[in-house]
Parts: structure tokens; sequence; C-alpha cells
């Protein structure tokens, strides 16, 4: 029904033309829903204007196809003969959408009255029917728009909108100023409108859960240019670009376990003019991706994608992975038949109880030592376990012990540099200022005499984050970081997380987060790996596996300690008892307790 | 001076003959003495001659230099536009800043009076006192004055209205800066462009003010201002059947409407450099 | 709340007139009557002594101030202006005859200026930067600063004077005793349209750049994208749209700017000697009639003060959304 080919949308600015909308081409078929969402300034409402012919000042390029004619081109005429008889738009709600000097009936009925051969009765009638419709009482069609609250405008709008029944309903933003109710409430109504009248849907929000609930197709834009395309419910499940992948990390209604991390830098960074736009902002950019600009291109099922990696990568894939180590009687299954696939940018959290192999996941992964069955690979070709943890770029593991795991013996700066020097990288200076530069991210003091300090002088969260520190001098693709909060008192736990979370953010790296407390994974992973007895029980997005479970040990284990902490008074007692021992002892205790207590809950 | 050349291309074409124009006649001003050659207020030839090389602009009813009248007269415009424009500038800018800083009953009371004066039709008033305080220069510039100091307050007001609402002089009293320091830093910088521009603004309704109480013979009668000739040319009877309006009445008029307009033209560039949307380009203001 | 504020303001404005026309003739720098019997220009009015003493009286110059002030207001509310000394005739009754044709001028002026300066002006900014707006801009501004009776002696010079097309003076032909009414319509307006024209023109560069202003500040607002979303034709969106609200600002400045036309108006009556109260003024100026000076000046002021306030109960009705910022 809908057609744009190539289009493009160029304001000419004082410094420049602007380009709104770049190159974007879809369809959109009688009945269809789709969904645009993008950050501000992408693009999103130039896109939806040009189809009504409503920006004057910019100039567009390409085609615009509406039943087959041609929209935009020399005169406003094809345009005029479409506007609210055929394609209509509710507008985001704003103080002066609606003018301020007419009231709702006079606003509703120029309308009919320009559109429609109605006689005066009849047009009124309509516009009163419609706005009762639309859920407004009779009484307010009389009231000047500042009388309305916004649900109550925005409900108008709609009512505006739809007075002529239009073919194609244009919603820019339509619940953002409402509040939940009143927005399930204008949803429902647009819905159940819909399925009357049978009008195509384009929907331009923020709110992602407004997007999944309304729309069946979903265009990601940036800067302009389309950069992911398909079916709504997978492209918000499955994201293949790193683009949609942070536009639903940042979103509350989305993410709603996971702290909120915002994608870094603003999209007021001019990316260069011939490469992907988003490469200054994205996690995965590689040479490539400065100068060439990404493709269309169609993946699979509706799907279509512009990126140049082909979408967001996988950095690890361990397929089939055996580990049993000997015991003097018998050997133990440490690791069996696991599968596991580790994408760019992402925060795998693998979950299980104390000896379910999630640890020996970590040193297999590590190239600790090497799995008995199964394939690992890695980004690169050629590259295994054992030279991907020695090279910079690659990959690096921070262990639970920070006591055991940084010697005691060596200064701060020695332990920070340590692996560089080992790789004999750069000079020694650049060495120097690499450790320094870690060590600053991770918020210690790079003061030469902090920087002498020896390891035994240290707190164990000061031990921790420098054996971060020290991973991050590596500058890591993946992190693997096994229990490393588990022997840290609270408020250290919660410093190392956030400083962990936010250095992900900003540099992009991918991370195995490996822990036995779902509280602190919920609050950190993209997806979930559930571990029981070597076994990978579930897998799947942090949301999913949390909220339901399909594995019944799952379920059991998110049940018992998700859902009784509200009323299970003996785990406060537990954290007391753990917080005046010292840590060695403490975990111990707490396991035999959390043993011996297993069978009833675990 | 450097600071005006540096700002002289940001006028336009129209604001640059402004400026001409206006230097032209202050030099007239300055100068009258060296410019004419006959007394301005006595005859000096024949009635109504027409211009010669002589009397180049002619003569009027009483044989007095048109030119000499001219010339004298430029003083007496720019003497009173710029008198009112100082007083009622200076008087203004105080009671504006005055009264946005303290606020509370203080400004109330001055928005009173300012509003109540701004509805007043002017001229009607002016004709009443001068009217009853008598023809002459200095009542005419206190009378205007008295009605002037109302525009500049207002504006001065409304800005400081909304210096004072910013962070940074809220944060600057925070830190504990005394009314004083306040004007001198913050407020009066800032103001100062829009008084100037008032000011010019006062002084072409000043001289136009005045032309029109000369006009109806409510000026000093011992001046010859570029009102009064225009004045004494109307009321000649035989004026509008005659040639003598041809320089008579049209050089005064030439006069003073190229004045009213330099001025009108240099101040509205004036306050396109003066806005503060405009301020940063040209840093320091007018 | 707001508008009892307003209406004290008012009342506080109009007696604080009151006043000053009351004290004026207290504040002249000697006695007035000294001054009267100089010698002064063309007309020397010598009043008698009874005139002098009508003038006390009426004046309470004779008596205590607070009580001949109660009285002047007493009898101001009685309608009563005083008595001219120079035509010996009630100073109401002057008022009267003369108000109609200053009236006629200033509505005629307003009528004109607005109705061409909105059209001018919304038709600058639809059109903004092309030439059409680039030439009407600089006209209107040259035209919008010279003041009217610059205008006006203009306009009398050429084309009253020099080309014969419109009468030199005056609002009627007089000793015409039978003619129709349509000939003294015809006449009337004959007499009108060069004082209405030198008012109309400096007002019509003032209106002309404030609606030019107002509508392109009203073109990108949100609700004439809206109007131009629904397909409305660009009549109405210009007119319902753009210019309903163009009126709220139009309106106040309409009237705040009335008291300046009638200054104008007082000048260009004496230029045209077009018999309403500005050529009364001066002429009472001329000969120091100092009752009839107060009495026109404090008709003139009453009126624009109302229209004023007129205005703000007008804009009460014009935008809806002052209405409810009271309730």
């Amino acid at each position: 029904m809908l057609e744009l080919n190539d289009l493009s949308i160029v304001y000419p600015e004082n410094h420049g033309p602007l380009t709104a909308v770049d190159h974007v081409s879809l369809r959109l078929e009688r009945g269809g829903r789709l969904g645009i969402i993008g950050e501000s300034g992408c693009g999103k409402s130039s896109l939806a204007l040009s189809l009504m012919g409503l920006n004057r000042k910019a100039r567009t390029h390409g085609t615009i196809v509406y039943q087959g004619v041609q929209l935009n081109g020399q005169s406003d005429k094809a345009f005029k003969a479409v506007r609210w008889k055929k394609i209509a738009m509710v507008f985001q709600n704003g103080s002066e959408v609606l003018n301020p000097v007419l009231n709702v009936f006079e606003q509703l009925d120029e309308v009919l009255k320009t559109h429609r051969r109605f006689s005066t009765k009849q047009r009124r009638e309509l516009v009163l029917t419609w706005l009762e419709r639309v859920g407004l009482d009779r009484n307010w069609a009389f009231e000047f728009p500042h009388r309305l609250s916004g649900g109550m405008r925005q409900r108008a709008l709609l009512a505006m909108a739809l007075c002529c029944e239009p073919e194609l309903l244009i919603l820019d933003e339509p619940t953002s100023s409402l509040d939940a109710r009143s927005r399930s409430e204008l949803m429902g109504l647009i819905d159940s409108i819909q399925a009357d009248q049978g009008y195509s849907l384009i929907l331009i929000s923020h709110q992602l859960s407004v997007i999944e609930a309304m729309t069946t197709d979903l265009l990601t834009l940036y800067a302009g240019q389309m950069m992911e395309y398909g079916p709504t419910h997978t492209l918000l499940h499955h994201p293949m670009h790193p683009y949609t992948r942070g536009l639903i990390n940042a979103s509350p209604d989305y993410q709603i376990y996971k702290e909120l991390w915002g994608m870094p830098g603003g999209n007021h960074e001019t990316p260069a003019s011939n490469g992907c736009p988003f490469a200054p902002r994205c996690v995965q950019k590689g040479p490539r991706c400065k100068n060439s600009r990404p493709q269309v291109q169609i993946i699979t099922d509706g799907r279509s994608l512009a990126c140049n990696k082909g979408g967001i990568e996988i950095l690890l894939k361990g397929e089939h992975l055996h580990k049993s180590f000997a015991l003097k009687k018998g050997t133990v299954q440490a690791l069996c038949d696991v599968n596991v696939e580790l994408k760019s940018g992402e925060i795998l959290a693998v979950l299980g109880k104390t000896g379910s192999g999630k640890s020996t996941l970590a040193h297999v992964l590590s190239g600790l030592y090497p799995s008995d069955q199964g394939r690992l690979t890695f980004w690169e070709p050629g590259l295994d376990s054992l030279s991907a943890t020695r090279k910079r770029d690659g990959l690096q593991i921070v262990f639970q012990d920070p006591y055991s795991s940084t010697s005691h013996r060596m200064t701060v700066l020695d332990t920070v540099k340590e692996p560089l020097d080992i790789l004999g990288w750069g000079t020694s200076e650049s060495r120097r200022d690499a450790a320094l530069s870690a060590l600053a991210q991770v918020e210690l003091p790079n003061k030469p005499e902090f920087l002498e300090k020896h390891g035994h002088a240290l707190s164990g969260g000061q031990r921790q984050r420098l054996s971060l520190a020290r991973a991050l001098t590596m500058k890591p693709r993946i992190l693997i970081a096994d229990e490393i909060t588990s022997m840290l008192d609270p408020s250290s736990r919660a410093n190392l997380l956030r400083t962990l979370m936010g250095l992900q953010n900003a540099q992009g790296f991918s991370m195995i987060f490996i822990t036995h407390d779902l509280f602190l994974a919920r609050k950190v992973a993209d997806r979930v790996m559930v571990m029981d007895r070597g076994r990978c029980i579930e897998q799947g997005s942090s949301v999913r596996v949390f909220q339901n479970p399909f594995h019944p040990r799952t379920r059991e284990l998110v049940d018992t300690m998700l859902g009784n902490v509200k009323n299970e008074p003996m785990l406060g007692m537990k954290q007391n008892v753990y917080n005046l021992l010292k840590p060695r002892e403490a975990e111990t205790f707490f396991q035999v307790n959390h043993n011996k207590e297993q069978r009833r809950t675990p | 001076m450097n600071r005006f050349t540096k700002n002289l291309h940001y006028f336009s074409p129209t604001g640059k003959a402004g400026l001409i124009i206006l230097s032209l006649f202050f030099l007239m001003a300055v100068f009258s003495a060296r410019l004419t050659t006959h007394p301005h207020d006595v005859s000096s030839g024949k009635a109504l001659m027409p211009p010669c090389f002589d009397h180049v602009l002619g003569t009027d009813d009483i044989g007095v230099d048109l030119w000499s009248q001219l010339v004298y007269g430029a003083r007496i415009s720019l003497l009173v536009g710029f008198l009112t424009a100082g007083i009622s500038g200076c008087f203004g800018a105080l009671v504006g800043m005055f009264a946005g800083y303290t606020g509370g009953w203080m400004d109330r009371f001055f928005m009173r009076i300012i509003d109540g004066m701004m509805v007043l039709p002017d001229l009607p008033v002016m004709i009443v006192l001068a009217a009853f305080f008598g023809p002459g220069l200095a009542q005419v510039i206190l009378v205007l004055s008295l009605f002037s100091w109302v525009f500049t307050a207002r504006i001065v007001r409304s800005r400081v209205l909304v210096i004072k609402q910013k962070e940074y002089v809220i944060y600057a009293r925070i830190s504990g800066a005394g009314p004083v320091y306040l004007m001198r830093k913050h407020l009066f910088p800032e103001v100062l462009p829009l008084v100037w521009v008032s000011m010019i603004r006062l002084a072409g309704k000043a001289i136009v003010a005045e032309a029109g109480l000369s006009f109806l013979g409510l000026g000093d009668p011992t001046s010859r201002s570029w009102g009064l000739i225009i004045y004494h040319a109307t009321r000649f009877p035989g004026i509008y059947y005659t040639r003598f309006w041809t320089w008579w009445l049209l050089y005064p008029f030439l006069a003073l409407s190229g004045m009213v307009l330099a001025l009108a033209f240099v101040c509205r560039d004036l306050e396109t450099l003066a806005d503060p949307r405009m301020n940063q380009k040209i840093s320091g203001g007018v | 709340m707001k508008k009892l504020g307003r209406l004290t303001e008012y009342v506080i404005t109009v007696l604080i007139i009151l006043s000053i026309n009351f004290f004026l003739p207290r504040m002249m720098p000697g006695d007035p009557f000294l001054f009267l019997s100089g010698d002064q220009g063309e007309q020397i009015s010598a009043y008698s002594d009874e005139q002098i003493r009508q003038y006390k009286a009426c004046y309470g110059l004779d008596q205590p101030i607070f009580r001949s002030y109660l009285s002047y207001l007493a009898d101001l509310f009685r309608g009563r202006l005083g008595q001219s000394l120079y035509f010996n005739e009630s100073v109401g009754h002057i008022v009267l005859r003369r108000l109609p044709w200053t009236v006629f001028l200033v509505c005629g002026a307003i009528l004109f200026s607005t109705v061409l300066g909105t059209a001018l002006g919304s038709l600058s900014a639809f059109y903004r930067n092309r030439l059409l707006d680039n030439v009407l801009y600089g006209f209107m501004m040259f035209f919008s600063e010279i003041p009217a009776f610059l205008i006006g002696l203009f306009f009398l010079f050429v084309f009253a004077a020099s080309l014969g097309l419109f009468p030199l003076s005056g609002a009627l032909t007089s000793f015409s005793p039978d003619r129709s009414v349509v000939q003294v319509l015809k006449d009337i307006i004959h007499h009108a349209v060069l004082p209405v024209a030198a008012l109309s023109l400096t007002r019509l560069g003032g209106m002309y750049l404030l609606v030019r202003n107002i509508m392109i500040s009203i073109i990108p607002k949100a609700y004439m994208r809206t109007a131009r979303a629904k397909g409305l034709s660009r009549y109405r969106i210009f007119i319902r749209h753009g210019l309903r609200n163009a009126l709220l600002p139009l309106t106040t400045r309409i009237f705040m700017s009335l008291g300046t036309l009638v200054g104008g108006a007082v000048l260009v009556e004496n230029v045209f000697a077009y018999p309403g109260l500005g050529l009364m003024i001066s002429q009472a100026v001329m000969v120091h009639d100092y009752p009839l000076i107060q009495g026109i000046f404090l008709v003139i002021t009453l009126l624009v003060l109302s229209a004023n306030l007129m205005s703000e109960v007008l804009y009460r009705v014009l935008d809806p959304r002052v209405k409810d910022g009271e309730g």
C-alpha cells in the first residue's frame, strides 16, 4: 500500500545540508503495523512528516508511493489528495498541537467540513460519536484544549485523526506524555478501532513495550539510516544490530532487571560520511566500519540489517564441551555436553550452585585446562584459548579470591603491568602508562606512594580492583569474571560491580559473569545460562529466564532464592554471621549451612 | 572607537546611511557659526526671497536667512533629542534597575506608574503642561523627559527580572555578592546596551515631539527650531497659493524627516546588535 | 482578583489625572492672568475681570484647596467641565460638537491601518524573504518612522495645494444648505481622505511590522502543522488558525498605541485645519482658554483610558486561556 523507495530528506540548514532521513526503503501492506524506533533526532519524525508532505523546507529524494501514486513530486497536489482522507496522523502531544483558541469540536468539525459532504447536523453527531468512541465525554467537546488533561487531549487528537476513517494512521509518540493507565487504555482503543476499520499503522515511540504490543514489524533508524528491520517480536528479543540492542538495554520497560545503561556517546557525533554512521559508538567497530557504508542486507524471513559485520558478532562459541576430573574413586563429570555462545558487548551470567561446574567452564574457556571433548572457536580463525589469553585485545580472566590472585609481595605497579611485561609490549614507559590508566579506570589512586605499596598492605576490595586493572591493561575483548565479588562486603561489592559495569558499557567488552548469586546476576546480565551438575539446563535472556524459567530446576532455583526472600528471616541472619566472620571462614560456614539446608530450601 | 569600527560592518546599508546623515547633522550643530554667513534670528535681506547665491535656501516672511535657521535648528533638535534621551534614559534605567532588583511592593508601585503613563496619550498631556508652564526649551525638555523615562524603565526592568532569575546571578548571590557587586558586575553590563538603544529611540521620539509642539505654537518662541519654521510657514496666509513653500517649508521638512529616519535606522540596527542572541557574536555589546 | 487589581489601577490613574488637572492652575509659575494680558503673538486676548473671577470660581482658586477639590470632583461627576473663557460657552458643548470629528479620524485610521496592515503583514510573513516581502518591508520601515503630521504636510502640499485634488482644510464645505445626504457624505469623505491617509500611513507601517512578526512566530507552531496535516484549505489555515491566534497580541497592541494615535490625530487635525478636538485644543492654547484646554485634555485622556480598559475585557473574551487563569 505504502512504499518508500530510497527516500532521503535533506534540510538545507545555514551550515550545510542536514540529512534527516538517509536512503530508506520500505513497504507497508494494507492492515500492516509498522513500528519505528530510534534515539531522538534519528529522523523518525521527519520520516513521518514526509509521508504527509508536511516538512516544507526539506527536500526529498527518492519516492513515496501510496497505492501506486507517487506523492512527493513537483506540487503539493498528490499530498493534498491523501492528507487526512487517506493518511491521518496523531501528533506527539504538546500544549500547542491543538489550536489554543478553537474548541475541540470546532477542530474536529473542520476536518469533516473539508473532506466529507455532510450536513451541519450530521457532522455534529459524527464528531460527538467519535469523541465518545475514543472515550471522551461529549461535555468536553466544547471546551478549549487547555482545559483538557494530557490523556484527554491525546484522545481528542485520536478522534480527529480517525473521524475521516483513514487508511493509514501515523502515530508519533502518542503515549510519551501519558501515565501507564491512560497509555494502555489508548493503546487498547487504537487496537480495537483498528479491528473495526482495518487501517494500517505506523507507530513511532520510545516505549518498546508499546511498540511490541502494537506493531508486527519494526524499523530501527540511526542518523536517518535504516539499521535493522524485521518482525517486531524477533527484533526485540533477538536484536542483530548493536544499536538495536543498545536501545533495548536502555529501555526500562524492557530491561526490567539489569541496571540501565545508555549507549555511550551522543548521536551528535558526526560519523564519517562514507562509513557506518553508528561506528563511533559501536562496541564491535572494525577498521572497515569507518570507511564503508553498510548496505541493507536481507538476512532471513523478512529481516534485514545494515551492518558491516553482519550484525552482532559471536566472539566465542563452545560446542559440546566435556570435562571430567579423576578422583581417587571414579571420576567427577564437571562439564557434560555444554554449549556456550558469547556475543560481542554482551554480559552472560553463568548461574549455578556450588559444584555445578560453572568455574570449570570458566577455566576451560580461558584455557586453564583443555576440554576433554568438544570444540572451542573464537572470533578469529586460528585463535585458541591459550593464544587468546596471551594477547592484547583477547581474553582475560579475573578470579574469585583476590588474596591469591594477586601476589602480596609485588608492588601495585608491578602487579598491574605484569601481563604487559610478560608480553614485552611496547616500551617500559608505555607499559607504565597503560598500567596507570588501568588503575584510574578501576578507581584506584595512581599516586607514587600507592604504586609502591605491596599487595599485603591492601584490602580485599582494593586487591580485587587490582586484579581487574591487571586484566584491563590487556584491553580484553572478553572478560571472564569468576565469582569476583563473592569475598567482598556488600558495599565494596556494589562499588566494584558499578565500576565494572561502567567500564563494560564504555569499552564494550563482552563478559562472562560467573556467580551463584541470583540477585547479582539479575542486575548484571543480558543473558543467563544456568548450570546444574555439569550440564547447562537453561539459556536465555535474563528477563525470560527470571520471569519464566523453563527447566523445573531453574524454576526451583529462582523460586527459592528470589521468591522466598521476603518471608525468610533466616537469610538476614546468615548475612550477619557472614559479615562477622573472616571471609574464608564465612565462606565455609555459609556453604556448610547452605548444603545442610539444601534439601528443604536450597 | 576601535570597537565602534568593528561593529560598523554589522550595520545594514540603511543603518550606515543613517549614521552618515546623523553625523552630518552633528557637524552642522557644532560648526553652525562657521557654516552660516547670516544671522538666524534677525532679518538679513528681503522677505520671501527664493534660494539664490547669497541666501542659499532663501528667506522667510520677515527676511531671515533660512539656511541659518536650518543650521541653528539642528542644534535645537539635537539638544532636545539627546538631552531628553539622556535625562529620561538615566532616570528610567535607574528606576528600572531599582524596581526590578528590589521587587516586592516597590516594584509594583513603579509598575503601576509606568503602566498608567504608558496608556496616557502623551501629546495632549504635553500640550496641557506646555500651555501652563509656558513655552521655553527647558520646559519642553522637562515635559518630554517626564513622559519618556517610562519606556526605558519598562525595558530595563523586564530585562533585570530575567537576569535576576539566571543561575549565574543566583550563584553569585549565594556566594555572598552584595547588591552593589551584582549591579556592577551582572546587571549593569547586560542592561547597558538596552539603555543605549532605548535612548536613541527616545531621542527620535523627543525630536518629533518637540517639532509637534512647536508646530502647535508651543515651542520656545525665542529659538528657531525646525518645527517652529514649519509652524510659521503654515501660518503664513498665502502659503498654499504661492511657491513659497518650495523653500520655506520643504527644507525644514526634509531636515526633520531625515533626522528622524536616520535615528530610526540606526536604532533598528542597534536593536539587532543588542539582541542577546547576537551578543555573543560581538562580545561586549554596543 | 486580578481583574479587580486592573480596575483599581485604572481608577487610580483616572484620579491622578483629575488631580493633575485640578492642581495645574495652582502650579503655574506666577499669576496666569498676568501672563495672559502680556503681549503674545497675533491673538491678544485679555479677559475681563468678570471672566477671571468666573475662572477662579470654577476652579476654586479663591477657596481652600481641599474644599475646592471636592467640589471640582462633584462638578465633574455631573458632567460639568466648566465655561470656556474665549467662546463664552460651556466646555462640554464645545467638546461634544468637536468630538465626533476626532473619533471619525481616529477610527478611520485604525480601520484602514489594521485591515491593510494585517493583510500586508501576513502576506509578507507567508512570502518571507521573497521579493514581495523585501519590497514591502523596506517601504513600511520607511513610513513607520515618519511622524503623521509630516506626512500630512506632505499630502497637503502635494495633493491639495499643488494638484488640487482635495480640499485644503475643514471637514465640510460650509454654506451649502440644501444637499442630499449622499452629497454630504461624499463631501465628508472627500475632506477626510488626506487626514485619514496621513494618520493611517504612519500607523500602517507599525501594524505591518507587528503583524509580520506575529505571523512569522505563529507559522512554525505545532497547531499550524496540525492544520496543514488535516488537509484544510490554505485560506482556512490562514484565517482560522493563523489570524485567529494573531488577533490576541494584535488587539492589545492596537489599544496600547491608541494614545500615540490620538497625539498624531491632534497634530494632523492642525495640519488640515480639521475641526476636531485637536484643532480646538491648539486654538484654546493660542487664546489661553484654560478651562477649555483642561476640558479637552480630560475628555481625550478618559476616552483613551476607557478604550484601554475595554481592550482588556476584549482580551479575556478572545483568549480562552485567560478566563481560566482566574478560576
